[in-house]
């Protein structure tokens, strides 16, 4: 019933009072913040003034050729390196994981093996194997016929010696690694896989692996890395010329010994940057599908 | 802030280990071996001890570095803990003439000059040969002579007559050496001659040098001819000599500069010479050839 006096004006509607939302204050936040401010700026001090960095001499042997030549040479080494440890890695993994016991326990031996020496008494054996295996000879096994003879010396090569030597040691830890994903994988694809009718080798490539590779990607982008800085160890071998060892060989002729090993470092600490750019592309592709995927 | 020399991270493991690997002792040590050498019977010279500069003489301890590969010069004993050899032994009754004691060091060599010019060290010696070149860093007390010299498998080697017929050849030497400063000469006098310059392989230690000699890597090793003779005869007949050795270069301890120990140094040496004790320690080790006397006993005598 409508109430013509009614008309009263209705209360005005207002917006509920407009709540006073003070920030929370941190102020130990900014108390760290000075703090950090503080010893960032006397480190950067201290480095930028003190003399015995040379740091005219940093920028004199930057784009040395030799050290441009060593940065050619690193970059050759680890490539190499990381495919023929990425494949021997995948190899042995899928070893490791088959029902045949001799081959699983070979691949195991092998893992055992290269992962219990030291590195670099790898590259040593390899590189001076010429003084327990004269010649390497292809026929039939056990004192037969050969097919080809050649002296160990000129097969394998300074370069190819160092390159066995990190492969073969990098293939022992990668094998972990993809073993590592391939169980990271639900039994449930598996056996989904083989009720339609697929056999162990096709589930393996089609449908485990490809799901794997999101488990195994991070750690690899570390072995990466790592495989970056371990090729410094060639300096040993004496005759494959790296970004360290060339850097060395600069410094032991004009003694400027700490700039060259900050030039070093800058490189390294460049081509790892690189890398990190590489590895946060290939997560991406292989997170696909998955709502934790990429960085 | 004083300027500190940062060592190659890996060179002092792979010292180490590349000696474990080849045919030398097994030293399983990292950086420095603080092994004291044998006390040495030689009594204080007064005469040498008024040259010694205060504050060494409050300190009482001189540090010596070296690079213990190099035998008879200067190598670890059987124990691998213990430094011996002939420089080992000099250096300590050179210190005894002065009044001190000795603490050994052992580090790979291209970082003992590096290290003498940081100070980290107060004496290097390492079987250097004073050249000019080194002479811009350190001082040197000539103490000794060095020839150099070359050697090959004894079997199935390679023949040459000297370091003019390396041309195109793989020669193996230890690191910051002098012997691979003769090899990048050689490289240039090669290349002027039409050929191809010798291939030189560069190794953080001796026993590197042997192994890559023995198993075929290079054609000839390259180094101070006591020492090429010393490897040659532990071999039991592997190796054998080869070639004309290069004439005799002075060979020196080194000191930073301006640390006031070249003096007291030379003055001891001679008081050494004076009284026989320093051809009896060059006998004990069998290296008389390499005395030296008069004139070329002096601080800083490079003639290259």
């Amino acid at each position: 019933m409508s109430n013509a006096s009614s008309e009263l004006a209705a209360p005005p509607v207002t917006a509920p009072d407009d709540i006073k939302a003070v920030p929370v204050r941190h102020p130990g936040r900014w108390v760290a913040v000075v703090v950090v401010a503080i010893v960032a700026a006397s480190v950067l001090r201290a480095v930028i003034v003190n003399s015995g960095f040379q740091w005219h001499y940093v920028g004199k042997y930057l784009f040395d050729p030799k050290v441009l030549g060593g940065v050619v040479t690193t970059i050759e080494l680890t490539v190499v390196s990381m495919v023929v440890g990425i494949t021997l890695g995948i190899l042995f993994a899928v070893m490791r994981l088959s029902p045949n016991p001799v081959v699983a326990g070979f691949s195991w031996l092998y893992t055992w093996f290269f992962r219990g020496t030291p590195l670099l008494v790898q590259l040593l054996f390899w590189q001076f194997g010429g003084a327990l295996f004269h010649t390497i000879s292809l026929g039939v096994p056990f004192g037969g016929p050969a097919l080809i003879d050649p002296s160990y010396n000129s097969l394998i090569v300074p370069f190819v010696a160092a390159t066995l030597g990190f492969g073969l040691n990098e293939g022992a830890y990668m094998a972990e690694i993809v073993r590592a994903g391939i169980l990271s994988v639900d039994e449930g694809q598996t056996e989904a896989a083989q009720s339609v009718g697929l056999s162990r080798l096709q589930t393996l490539r089609l449908i485990v692996l490809p799901q794997a590779m999101r488990v195994i990607i991070p750690p690899t982008g570390n072995e990466t890395i790592s495989m970056l800085k371990n090729t410094s160890l060639v300096l040993i071998l004496g005759s494959v010329v790296d970004l360290l060892f060339a850097a060395q060989q600069i410094y032991a002729a004009n003694y400027r010994t700490i700039p060259l090993l900050i030039v070093a470092s800058i490189w390294y600490l460049a081509l790892t940057s690189v890398l990190y750019v590489g590895q946060h592309f290939i997560e991406r592709r292989f997170g696909r599908g998955f709502s934790r995927g990429a960085a | 802030m004083s300027a500190r020399t940062i060592r190659a991270v890996g060179a002092v493991a792979l010292a180490c280990a590349a000696a474990a690997a080849g045919c030398g002792s097994d030293d399983d040590n990292a950086t420095s071996t603080a092994a004291t050498a044998a006390a040495s019977k030689t009594a204080a010279d007064p005469a040498v001890v008024k040259l010694v500069p205060p504050e060494v003489k409050a300190k009482g301890v001189v540090t010596v570095v070296l690079d213990a590969t190099y035998a008879p010069a200067e190598f670890f004993a059987e124990d691998g803990k213990t430094i011996i050899g002939m420089e080992p032994d000099l250096v300590t009754a050179m210190a005894a003439k002065m009044g001190l004691k000795v603490k050994l060091v052992n580090e790979p060599f291209d970082g003992i000059i590096p290290g003498l010019a940081a100070k980290k060290y107060d004496i290097g010696a390492s079987s250097f040969s004073d050249t000019k070149e080194r002479e811009k860093v350190v001082d040197f007390v000539d103490v000794f002579k060095a020839a150099q010299s070359f050697y090959t498998k004894a079997s199935g080697g390679t023949e040459i007559t000297g370091i003019e017929d390396t041309c195109g050849k793989k020669v193996a030497v230890q690191r910051g050496s002098i012997e691979q400063d003769g090899l990048k000469a050689q490289a240039a006098k090669c290349r002027a001659a039409g050929k191809p310059a010798p291939s030189v392989l560069s190794f953080v230690d001796q026993n590197s040098v042997t192994l890559a000699v023995n198993s075929g890597r290079a054609q000839l090793g390259f180094a101070d001819q006591i020492i090429s003779e010393y490897t040659i005869k532990k071999s039991n007949g592997l190796l054998k000599a080869v070639g004309t050795p290069i004439d005799p270069l002075p060979s020196g301890m080194a000191v930073p500069k301006g640390s006031g120990l070249a003096e007291p140094m030379l003055a001891a040496l001679k008081a050494l010479m004076a009284d026989d004790s320093y051809m009896k320690i060059l006998g004990k080790w069998g290296l008389e050839d390499g005395a030296i006397s008069g004139a070329a006993v002096k601080i800083n005598g490079a003639v290259s």
